[in-house]
């Protein structure tokens, strides 16, 4: 502060006087005996005190003061004045506490003129005073008892602050000992959903931990990045990771709040909270997360950082990323986003259930709000698409889309998690499956109609299941696990134990063949009372027309289900090699080594008598499959699944099989399939009392297994055979569009 | 302090006062000078290294007719004497011996503080001495700070004749001549601890001066024209002794603060009571009727200097007299000035390195 104080008196004595009282105060002044060189003083450099003595003033008008008062109001002016001319000095307008009269008391001159000078120049008479006392300590003044103390307060401050130091570095420097590191970010990876597709391509099902699907930073939109900066960060391009005044500010707006009001961390926090630490609240991750997102500000591009965030940031609805919540929200992709959906998600990360706009749509709205004014606030948006946005309704819920093929989505579920484990989850595979769509409706549809006749002809609760197989690939094309996935999710395609019944007789008829038996060959159809082999049990097979046929061929026992001819063919070809046969096309569940199992006893699933009777129908034996590729997040290649046909029966044998399961259809119990007017193979099957009711056959494409039962293994109804419960479900699947 | 001129002046007196000493000449050093011109005494003051030397001649002068033969005589003994009409005028410390020697007075250039007006040459005179005391200035302009007395407060004598003389013949030597007050010069060598704050007086031989200055402004100051003269003057006619001898029993008897043992030390008394309340009284009339005098919160040290103040128990008795009278002011002290016969001239010096730097 260069300009001095200015005193003006014509009495040299008190001129004198007062301005020693004032330099002795510490501050600087200049005095006038003269009130023209006052004046231009005043002029040229604005004091900010004026000391005016009026003693011995000649102009008792004091016109002077009155132009200083009015003119420099900045400057304080204090009065020497007779008592008597003190109150027309007030009433013209100089402050009653700046009016003095004789005797000059040098106490009352210097507290006035600090309270003043203190007043206008607190910040740099602070500085000042630091300043000298730290000249002081620096010229040493060992004399002087205060300096030596303040010396000695400001070691020991100092000391304590070293030590303060030191343990805050120790600290920190544990902290960052394992601090992850930022490379990683490289190759950056979140977890993304896995999608299942249909054959042609559809999509049937995600699967996901977190919700997401990647979407780069450059497809992201300017105005969707700009709604999250608004909201989330506005100085996000300025900052380094940090935003020390936001978290100054934060915090004391926290402390008078009395807890967590407002956050102070960055997108880029906010991002190495997410990626890297827990969510823990402890002084050791806040220091980290300040670690990392200054490194991750020093290796990364700003729209990279947003790009990482908003790929990150969970936003609600199991929705984890801006692509996955835009689908989630709003139905679209993120490039497809406006700005009232930019607006909406960016309200989201701060609180994604509170502001949920399917759960609480009118704080969502509210939210949203905010978030466009914050836009409009920062120069994002005008104060037109300000008004039309605010006025756009939030999203309203969306029913989740159902699986298309529920049973068949669940199947390939299991199989992709024995095969990828949680990487199916996490990994953003691209597994395009086998099924067809078409067929797999015309599957539900089929089923849906079988259980509805069968409830119709009062037979209600029964299930049914049913399951195609591509013959040429042994790709599973429709698959259903029963009449409603929501109320029972027990796949009875793939799952169910049942007994087989009849259609477990093809494969003896086919060891018979593989043991040189023809269509044509014969066996006898008559009573016959087999023992065990310790004699103890006896059992007596009869047919289900409880006649015995005598001596018929092979097709005729076949096709006609003859149980006494069956069992008299295995016997005479022993039941192991029954077995072998059956594992041989697949066959993979616990087979009954004693003769009624010739006939259906053992318990099997649908699955897996429809894959024997995949072989059945060309020779070779398939593995299921459900996939034809798998790909990874970034449409590369990770498994081309060809079809890998294993040749189980030679083709005499099949023709053998195709012959003797055309008869069936032809001319023996699935003669309902004749309806649809093409060469069709199969056949039934029936356990005790209706229990379960079985056609499996195929065509020259597909072959397809039928299944109709209850879940607790009780008769499916009077008469509920084979060809009558499950072949019209059959036919119906079969039958042309 | 130690001083070279104070020690051959005893040395001198001890022979038997027969043999005038003269001062050595005056080796020009350099640097401001502080020259205390009173009635009695011209003292100079100048600094030297972290001393002060002091060189002081008597203020006063002895004429004899003039002859070859006492010219050669005052020549050969080194007497200070300058010729003028018809006579030897011997100055300084020698003229005191010279009238000793005649049992008379010696005769003053200054009288009441003021130059003389009795006295034709007294202005020569002064300014003899004060060039035997003050060098010609090894450089022009450099500081020279005499002491001047206050405006007496009891007659409607200035100063300014004298003042003017003295700082022309300072001038005309090359100095640059600054004028401080006495009283002043007593603050401004004694108080500097208490930021020269106080009253100073210098109790002279012609006159007592008087100052008030706050931080080191001098509010007011003034003299009366009472001092050490007066008393002998008084207390000689009083007694019927000759003022000289007085003086001497004054300076080298008196003690006021016991009862007196003849007619003169009562008369003594006596006077300086009268001094000492004429000036108290004057430090009450000043105060209470100046316009300038600030209201302070503490009070104030008091230093008497100057050889009047010197006989024990005058600073006692002006002590009690000062609390028996009533004054705006609250004082903290009244105490004896360091040096008190070299007070003005160290104040004096101070001012004029002050004003130096």
């Amino acid at each position: 502060m260069a300009v001095p104080i200015l005193v003006f008196s014509v009495d040299k004595t008190r001129g004198s006087l007062l301005l020693k009282i004032i330099e002795n105060s510490g501050f600087k002044a200049k005095l006038f005996d003269n009130s023209l060189e006052l004046e231009y003083a005043v002029r040229r450099r604005r004091p900010p005190i004026i000391v005016f003595d009026t003693k011995h003033y000649q102009s008792r008008q004091f016109k002077i003061i009155s132009a200083f008062h009015s003119r420099f109001q900045d400057a304080e002016l204090i009065l020497f004045a007779d008592p008597a001319e003190i109150p027309s000095f007030i009433a013209a307008g100089i402050k009653k506490e700046c009016c003095f009269s004789d005797p000059i008391n040098p106490d009352e001159v210097t507290l006035k003129i600090r309270e003043i000078y203190f007043i206008k120049n607190r910040a740099f008479l602070k500085i000042k005073t630091y300043f000298l006392l730290l000249c002081s300590l620096f010229e040493g003044t060992r004399d002087n008892p205060y300096i030596v103390f303040t010396k000695k307060i400001i070691m020991a401050i100092a000391m304590a602050l070293a030590v303060v130091v030191g343990i805050a570095g120790g600290f920190i420097f544990y902290n960052m000992s394992d601090l992850p590191k930022v490379q990683l970010l490289e190759s950056y990876v979140p977890f993304e959903s896995s999608f299942l597709y249909a054959s042609d391509g559809v999509e049937l099902a995600e699967f996901y931990l977190e919700r997401r699907k990647f979407v780069p930073f450059y497809k992201i939109p300017k105005h969707v990045k700009n709604a999250f900066i608004a909201v989330e960060d506005a100085h996000f391009y300025e900052h380094h990771g940090i935003d020390f005044f936001r978290t100054i500010a934060a915090f004391i707006n926290n402390i008078r709040a009395g807890g967590a009001v407002q956050g102070g961390s960055t997108i880029t926090q906010q991002l190495a909270k997410m990626l890297f630490l827990t969510p823990e609240k402890s002084l050791s991750r806040k220091i980290k997360e300040a670690a990392i997102s200054m490194q991750i500000e020093g290796r990364y591009k700003k729209d990279e950082i947003l790009g990482f965030y908003l790929n990150q940031a969970y936003f609600g609805a199991r929705a984890y990323g801006i692509e996955a919540a835009s689908q989630t929200y709003f139905g679209k992709r993120t490039e497809e986003l406006n700005v009232t959906d930019a607006a909406m998600l960016a309200a989201l990360p701060k609180a994604p259930t509170d502001y949920s706009p399917f759960k609480n749509p009118q704080k969502a709205f509210a939210r949203r709000n905010l978030a466009l004014k914050s836009m409009l606030d920062r120069g994002f948006i005008d104060a037109e698409v300000y008004a039309a946005s605010a006025k756009e309704p939030v999203p309203e819920y969306i029913s989740r889309k159902k699986y298309a093929a529920p049973y068949f989505v669940e199947y390939i579920r299991n199989v992709m998690e024995q095969k990828f484990g949680d990487r199916l989850y996490t990994a953003g595979l691209r597994i395009y499956t086998t099924l067809d769509l078409t067929l797999q409706k015309k599957a539900e549809r089929a089923v849906a109609n079988g259980a509805a006749a069968l409830a119709r002809a009062g037979m209600p609760g029964v299930e049914a299941a049913l399951i195609a197989i591509d013959l040429n690939t042994g790709a599973i094309r429709a698959m259903v696990g029963g009449t409603n996935f929501q109320k029972s999710q027990f796949n009875r395609a793939t799952q169910a134990m049942r007994q087989t019944g009849s259609v477990f007789k093809p494969i003896v008829y086919l060891t018979a063949f593989k043991n040189g038996y023809s269509a044509d060959s014969t066996v006898d159809d008559t009573e016959v009372t087999y023992s065990s082999k310790d004699g103890g049990q006896q059992w007596t097979p009869h047919n289900y027309s409880r006649r015995f046929y005598g001596r018929v061929t092979l097709r005729t026992a076949l096709s006609h289900s003859l149980n006494a001819a069956t069992v008299a063919l295995a016997n005479a070809i022993g039941m192991d090699k029954v077995i072998a046969t059956a594992r041989s096309i697949g066959v993979t569940s616990n087979i009954y080594p004693h003769l009624p199992a010739a006939i259906g006893v053992s318990e099997m699933t649908l699955i897996e008598l429809t894959y024997a009777y995949t072989t059945f129908a060309n020779g070779r034996r398939f593995d299921p499959m459900v996939y034809e590729k798998i790909t990874d997040r970034y449409n590369i290649k990770v498994e081309d699944n060809a079809p890998k046909g294993v040749q189980a029966i030679d083709p005499a044998n099949v023709a053998k099989m195709r012959d003797v399961l055309n008869a069936v259809v032809t001319e023996g119990t699935s003669i309902a399939a004749q309806s649809l007017n093409r060469p069709v193979y199969g056949k039934t099957g029936t356990t005790d009392e209706y229990k379960d009711a079985w056609f499996i056959g195929f065509d020259d494409r597909l072959a397809v297994g039928v299944w109709v039962g209850r879940d607790n293994n009780r008769p499916i109804g009077d008469d509920m055979s084979g060809s009558h419960a499950a072949l019209p479900i059959w036919i119906n699947f079969m039958k042309e569009d | 302090m130690s001083d070279k001129n104070e020690d051959a002046k005893a040395a001198a007196n001890q022979k038997g006062g027969n043999n005038p000493e003269r001062p050595k000449e005056i080796e020009n050093f350099g640097g401001p000078i502080g020259l205390d011109i009173g009635t009695t005494n011209i003292v100079s003051a100048r600094a030297r290294g972290a001393n002060i030397q002091i060189t002081k001649q008597l203020n006063a002068f002895f004429t004899v007719p003039a002859s070859k033969i006492t010219g050669m005589t005052l020549l050969k003994n080194d007497v200070l004497y300058f010729s003028q009409n018809g006579s030897f005028y011997i100055i300084g410390n020698a003229a005191d011996t010279f009238a000793n020697t005649f049992n008379t007075d010696t005769r003053r250039p200054v009288e009441s503080g003021l130059l003389s007006a009795k006295e034709d040459e007294a202005l020569n005179v002064i300014q003899s001495i004060i060039k035997t005391l003050v060098p010609p200035p090894k450089n022009q302009g450099e500081l020279v700070c005499y002491s001047i007395p206050g405006d007496p407060i009891d007659t409607k004598i200035s100063v300014l004749h004298h003042d003017t003389i003295l700082k022309r013949t300072l001038q005309d030597m090359g100095y640059t001549a600054i004028a401080i007050n006495e009283g002043f010069a007593v603050i401004m060598s004694e108080l500097a601890d208490e930021s020269y704050t106080g009253i100073g007086i210098s109790m002279g031989g012609g006159m007592c001066n008087v100052c008030f200055s706050y931080l080191s402004v001098p509010v007011f100051s003034y003299s009366i024209q009472k001092g050490g003269d007066y008393v002998d003057t008084m207390v000689g006619a009083a007694v019927g002794e000759s003022a000289t001898r007085i003086k001497l029993i004054k300076e080298k008897e008196l003690n006021l603060l016991k009862e007196p043992k003849n007619k003169v030390e009562t008369s003594l008394s006596i006077y300086y009571e009268d001094l000492l309340e004429s000036l108290i009284l004057s430090i009450q009339r000043v105060i209470t009727t100046s316009e300038s005098v600030p209201r302070l919160s503490k009070p104030i040290s008091v230093v008497l200097s100057g050889g009047t103040a010197m006989p024990a128990g005058v600073r006692e008795k002006f002590e009690k007299l000062l609390k028996a009278n009533r004054l705006p002011l609250q004082f903290s002290s009244v105490r004896m000035a360091e040096d008190p016969l070299n007070t003005t001239a160290k104040g004096a010096l101070q001012l004029a390195i002050a004003e130096e730097k």
